[in-house]
């Protein structure tokens, strides 16, 4: 028990570099790489799916695809972790090609756990903002979509974020603006049109 | 917009995201928006929203657990094993693939010019 302990340790001690190059033959190597990655690309596949089952789904796919090439591997420069979103993001792309479920997601997942809030009232409300939020976040393209869940999931900063889609630390900045913007409009335009239902309803 | 307010704008959002990741106050960073605070008040609206709804997720105990077994101890270990096979089992693997790919084409290329099966013709039946 204690010779496991140690060599867990061991593993632990070492940087993704040297893990990737241990895992090719040594799946405990490959096992720490995993224990660090997991939840990130589980939380990626979770926003982009929008539900659990096809979170673990795809995120198990990630996993199995990144352990049979990982010894094809070649070190570019980018961290690994750009190398399993990459995998996770041609996934979801595939995922969302092959099921054509994009539109039929329920959201409800997203925001149930989002919410602290003890007013129902106010529960309510704050239900169907983000509710609102998140749809609009799932009519962005999917380079946006990936920006926003690195930046508030994952907490990157924009250097690290453009390592992962493969654009300059100014590009993402602009980008992630640009983004901004355009789901201020949506949300605008989304409330508009909810407005103008409400007044037909009221006339009708 | 021109290039300069351009990066103002966009240097806006990224303090506004950070300040409100690290909860910090906005105070510093509203007054460098003077300009146009209405249309900042609505795009601060918007981050704050994003940091309310795209919070992070845990992967249940079990699903990890169960993906990491499935990994490390099936294909992991049955693609570990065949690497460290030794160089005369690789060899005797390709030469029995090449075996029984030949035997494959020769009776197909052989194969229709042998008379037929006996079998294979109608039989008469008395009734």
């Amino acid at each position: 028990m204690q010779k496991l302990f140690a060599r867990r340790k061991k593993y632990q001690a070492l940087d993704d570099k040297a893990l990737v190059e241990l895992a090719a033959d040594d799946k405990e190597a490959f096992g720490e790489l995993y224990e660090r990655y997991l939840t990130k690309i589980y939380n990626y596949v979770y926003y982009r799916t929008g539900n659990t089952h096809d979170a673990e789904d795809l995120t198990a796919k990630v996993f199995q695809r990144a352990m049979s090439h990982i010894g094809n591997y070649v070190d570019r420069g980018l961290p690994f972790q750009a190398w399993l979103y990459r995998i996770a993001h041609n996934l979801v792309a595939n995922w969302h090609r092959d099921q054509g479920r994009r539109k039929i997601i329920a959201l409800d997942d997203y925001v149930a756990h989002a919410l602290q809030s003890e007013a129902p009232d106010r529960w309510t409300e704050e239900q169907e903002e983000q509710k609102q939020l998140m749809e609009a976040v799932r009519r962005l393209p999917e380079d946006r979509q990936q920006l926003l869940l690195l930046k508030f999931i994952e907490q990157l900063s924009n250097a690290e974020i453009g390592e992962i889609i493969g654009r300059t630390e100014g590009a993402i900045k602009s980008l992630y603006h640009r983004t901004l913007l355009a789901l201020r409009e949506d949300l605008q335009r989304q409330e508009d049109v909810s407005a103008a239902r409400r007044l037909s309803g009221k006339e009708g | 917009m021109d290039s300069h307010a351009d990066a103002k704008a966009q240097e806006f959002a990224d303090n506004i995201t950070a300040a409100l990741q690290q909860g910090n106050s906005l105070d510093p960073i509203a007054d460098f928006s003077d300009g146009a605070r209405e249309e900042h008040v609505d795009l601060i609206s918007v981050i704050q929203g994003l940091c309310d709804t795209l919070v992070p997720v845990e992967p249940s105990a079990e699903f990890a657990a169960h993906l990491k077994t499935q990994l490390l101890e099936s294909e992991a270990g049955m693609a570990a094993r065949l690497r460290k096979m030794p160089a005369r089992l690789h060899i005797a693997a390709i030469l029995a693939l090449f075996a029984g790919f030949s035997l494959l084409l020769s009776r197909r290329l052989f194969g229709a010019s042998a008379p037929q099966d006996m079998s294979e013709e109608p039989v008469a039946t008395a009734l």
